[in-house]
């Protein structure tokens, strides 16, 4: 066969053609099947490399935009808000208030610790009845060093995701009273920079998650129990707080003028901050003097237009805090709810 | 001699007329032995028999009492003399193969073997003939066809397959999805503000052509026509179009170079590169440009045997690409030298003549587009003289392997098996001319090395920019002698087309791979539906790619009210002049912007300066978080709103 010999040279070139173009497509797929690349392919298809994709699948279920919290934080009227027993869980003190003081309270307080999951149902049943939920949350079971330190990250961001789920918007309060003595992350066992670290850390992890739907509320106590304590180390920064929630209850010792029990620290807290005031936690102790308390409230509340509104703790504990403790404390309340700056629609502020 | 019963052996060339016998013939011998009576043949044949014995006689070496054995031994000796003085006429030995024939003596006269052997006229001297007139015209060379010759059932097999690799480009192309690109938004969003310019003269925003690497009045526009009729999708559609009909041209093109398997090749290799998915979903200038270059080559390949002026068809669609995207200048030096390479009807200086006309006709034309134009700030700021990048020329290479490697090296195979053989030798009877070496050698080099102009151009940039889809114009060219590497790798008659189906495939996977990494890029979906909620017509926006927003946006806001993320001056509250990082910083100090949106992917400085401008800062406040997953990771659209 002569054609055997051409046969075999004609081979020779596509022998060598394949094995270059073999090498070529082995070089090319090292770093185009590398783990890299395959990750990058996964990701450029949507998917998470290598995860269950459970965060994704929450995120391509809620494709509304997040609840815009903006006109809560300074609304043209007042909060009327409430703290009472089981609410939200269950309205039946809440609607019981509302009947004696003639007003449905827009702001519901609830109280959470630490480690609580972040309570969806009691928010929505907040939000369902008309009112935006408060939590004070409470950090017992750590400290602001762990917290800033990063070793709660985890919870931190659970909780965050889960808010930004839920996707209405929340007060939360970290850490109240950070400038009394009584709490572990008060002024005995932490410093004012590692309150503010832990606030600015957990504040960032929100940022992170996305969870937008939190009026961030920095809540000191009035300063007249511990009047040698700054309040400004304490302060986290104007782009961490929405409300400044300062607490103070009319008691039957110490200040009962609404200058006088709130006057001071919202003087001090001038000095640094523009934000708007709410009264975080507010009573007057049952005695001859409560009614007037309470019309000091309503009215100091009233003539000043940074305060927007408070929350009363209708609670009977150490001392009956309700309005209910006598008629003419529930009677003076009602009085002045009725004043047309207190309440309004909170899906429309 | 139609009627010859010759053994075919008897066709061996060694047999023919060994000892020149034939030239003592005279031509009317010849004549006269087909046609006389008996009597005269045979004394023909007498004559022939005793002029076979005198030259033998001569002829030293020859031994008539020899055994016919020794005397093949001998060498070449169609007989020998028997003991009864005749002629034993004995080939080879072949007649003496057969033991019965020993017995008798064969004779010469009637042997019919020695007859024609005798009589075979030997081939008159070529120098003898006429000089051949020259004829009035020229044949063109017959194109090496494949599957016998192309005939019409091929040629409609061939387009069977054609339309078959169209739709899997279509499909691989349409698989992608995603919303606006930047670029896309871009070009479509001011293709709305030059239509508004060219049909109602309304003032532009900004001027476009300072900066854009393409003439503005030209792909945007149609872009944004198509976008008010079909949407994006509409526009994506155009480019898919295009890019169908770069296939199309690459096709018909290469096998008017080469053949039909190569044009197959060349398609099919083509239409499953990553640039090409990605450019035929991608509203940019790029499948235009890409359209446009591919119409030109092939208009240069169509006229290779027209008069050189029929170039000049060539020269506008060249011209219009250039206007489309500056960047494909790169390739008009590769369509002017295509024209002196495919010049057929011309060789050495006068080929030169059709590129110059090539040449000067794009030159021309381009001069006169820019008479009309104007200043056109882009062309330097986007394609001659960008700004030096940082990417290092190690990675560029890399990656270009990567997206190009593959059908890069098929072509070099392509042009190495072309300068070696300019057919693959399967149908060796159909003959005719073919392009010398030299030329071969140089389109094989010019196509191929086309391949190479983006990496290198981009690596003396250093940097990557769009070098996922510039690879591909060049890639285009070279598709060519691809495609003639894959035919010559499966072979002649189909024998390994196995290794076609591999090159195939594996340039299919890579392809798919690659444009799935290449198409990702932010959706914006949310970030656009949440920004409707927030903007105005009065309001002022910081927004990284901001012609996104911009582009979905352009009902509810103006051009001019986006700011992007790369420049910026700044007059500061404090009446300080800033720029550069520090710009954006101080504007969102003092609360420029009613909306930001930043996801720190595109502009990362920007980025950490807006997060420092934004640190105790009470105008703004974060609204939104959206989470988006591209091929480089997951990243996060944030949206900051004032209080």
């Amino acid at each position: 066969m002569s054609l055997s010999v051409r046969h075999v040279r004609a081979l020779r070139p596509v022998r060598a053609l394949a094995a270059v173009l073999l090498a070529g497509a082995l070089l090319a797929g090292c770093s185009t099947f590398s783990d890299e690349g395959r990750a990058q392919y996964e990701r450029g298809q949507g998917e998470e490399p290598a995860a269950t994709g459970t965060a994704a699948a929450t995120e391509s279920a809620k494709p509304e935009p997040p609840y815009d919290v903006r006109p809560l934080l300074e609304p043209k009227k007042k909060y009327l808000g409430l703290a009472a027993d089981g609410a939200p869980a269950k309205m039946t003190s809440v609607e019981d208030f509302a009947r004696r003081a003639g007003k449905k309270p827009n702001l519901l307080e609830f109280y959470s610790a630490w480690g609580d999951q972040y309570e969806q149902q009691l928010v929505q049943n907040a939000w369902d009845y008309g009112a935006v939920a408060f939590i004070a949350w409470e950090p017992f079971k750590t400290s602001m060093k762990d917290i800033a330190s990063g070793k709660e990250d985890a919870y931190i961001h659970e909780y965050a995701q889960s808010v930004k789920e839920l996707n209405l918007p929340v007060a939360i309060s970290f850490g109240h009273e950070m400038n009394g003595f009584w709490y572990p992350w008060g002024t005995k066992k932490t410093t004012a920079a590692q309150f503010t670290a832990a606030y600015k850390h957990i504040h960032d992890i929100f940022d992170d998650e996305g969870a937008t739907q939190v009026i961030w509320v920095w809540s000191p106590n009035v300063t007249h129990p511990m009047p040698n304590v700054k309040l400004k180390p304490y302060w986290p920064g104007d782009d961490y707080v929405d409300w400044v929630g300062v607490i103070g209850y009319y008691g039957a010792t110490g200040p009962n003028t609404y200058q006088s029990l709130y006057g001071p620290t919202m003087t001090e807290i001038r000095t640094f901050t523009k934000k708007p005031f709410i009264i975080a936690e507010t009573a007057a102790q049952a005695g001859e003097r409560k009614p007037a308390d309470i019309k000091s409230l309503f009215q100091g509340t009233a003539e000043r237009d940074d305060v927007i509104g408070f929350v009363w703790f209708n609670f009977d504990k150490e001392t009956d805090w309700r309005i209910n403790s006598g008629p003419l404390s529930e009677k003076t309340f009602k009085e002045q709810a009725a004043n047309p700056d207190f309440g309004f629609d909170v899906t429309k502020p | 001699m139609s009627d010859r019963t010759t053994p075919t052996w008897a066709d061996d060339s060694e047999l023919h007329d060994e000892y020149a016998y034939g030239q003592q013939y005279s031509q009317a011998d010849q004549q006269q032995y087909g046609h006389t009576d008996d009597s005269g043949r045979r004394a023909a044949q007498r004559e022939s028999l005793r002029q076979y014995a005198q030259q033998a006689q001569t002829r030293p070496q020859m031994q008539p009492a020899h055994s016919p054995d020794q005397d093949q031994a001998g060498g070449y000796q169609p007989g020998y003399f028997t003991e009864t003085g005749s002629w034993r006429f004995d080939v080879h030995g072949r007649t003496s193969e057969y033991t019965d024939q020993q017995a008798y003596d064969t004779f010469a006269p009637f042997d019919p073997y020695a007859s024609y052997t005798a009589v075979e006229p030997e081939p008159a001297p070529t120098a003898a003939e006429p000089e051949p007139q020259k004829p009035g015209y020229t044949l063109p060379p017959v194109a090496e066809s494949s599957w016998a010759v192309d005939t019409r059932r091929s040629k409609l097999l061939g387009r069977g397959v054609l339309l078959c690799i169209l739709l899997v480009q279509a499909g691989l192309s349409l698989r992608l999805t995603g919303t606006a690109f930047q670029d896309e938004a871009l070009y479509i969003a001011s293709g709305h503000y030059e239509l508004a310019n060219l049909l109602h003269g309304t003032k532009l925003p900004v001027d476009f052509a300072a900066y854009f690497s393409g003439h503005p009045k030209l792909y945007p526009v149609l872009a944004g026509a198509v976008d008010s009729q079909f949407g994006l999708a509409g526009v994506r559609v155009v480019s898919l179009l295009f890019m169908l009909g770069a296939t199309t041209l690459l096709y018909s093109l290469t096998r008017r170079l080469f053949n039909l398997r190569a044009a197959l090749g060349a398609a099919a290799l083509f239409s499953v590169l990553q640039s090409t998915m990605v450019l035929g979903n991608f509203a940019t200038y790029d499948a235009a440009a890409i359209f446009l270059l591919g119409l030109s080559a092939w208009a240069v390949v169509r006229t290779d045997r027209m008069k050189a002026m029929a170039v000049l068809l060539a020269a506008p669609p060249a011209a219009l690409a250039f206007g489309v995207k500056y960047a494909s200048g790169l390739y008009l030096p590769t369509l002017v030298v295509l024209a002196v390479i495919t010049a057929h009807r011309h060789r050495g200086v006068r080929a030169l003549g059709r590129g110059v006309v090539l040449g000067t006709g794009i030159v021309v034309l381009l001069g006169i587009g820019y008479y009309f134009s104007g200043p056109l700030g882009g062309i330097s700021s986007t394609t001659t003289d960008r700004a030096k990048g940082t990417d290092t020329a190690a990675t560029m290479l890399q990656h270009s392997a990567e997206w190009g490697g593959l059908v890069f090296l098929a072509a070099l195979g392509g042009t190495i098996a072309y300068v070696l053989r300019a057919r693959m030798g399967e149908m060796p009877w159909i003959g005719g001319e073919t392009s010398g070496r030299w030329r071969r050698a140089a389109l094989g080099v010019l196509l191929t090395g086309t391949a190479l102009l983006a990496p290198a151009y981009q690596i003396h940039l250093h940097t990557e920019i769009s070098l996922y889809k510039h690879v591909g114009f060049g890639l285009f060219f070279a598709a060519p002698l691809a495609g003639l590497g894959m035919a010559r790798l499966v072979g002649p008659h189909f024998r390994h087309p196995q290794l076609g189906i591999l090159l195939y495939v594996v340039t299919l996977v890579f392809g798919m791979v690659q444009a799935q990494r290449a198409y990702s890029f932010p959706d914006s979906t949310q970030m656009t539906s949440y920004l409707r909620t927030v903007v105005d017509k009065k309001g002022s926006y910081l927004a990284e790619e901001q012609e996104v927003p911009a582009y979905y946006l352009r009902d509810k806001t103006n051009w001019t009210q986006w700011q992007n993320t790369y420049f910026m001056d700044y007059r500061g509250k404090d009446g300080k002049q800033y720029t550069g990082p520090d710009a954006f910083r101080q504007a969102v100090r003092d609360g420029k912007f009613d909306v930001i949106v930043m996801h720190g992917d595109v502009s990362p400085v920007t980025y950490e300066a807006v997060k420092e401008g934004l640190k105790n800062n009470s105008h703004y406040r974060l609204a939104a978080v959206f989470p988006y997953t591209t091929s480089s990771g997951e990243h996060a659209y944030r949206i900051w709103v004032k209080r």
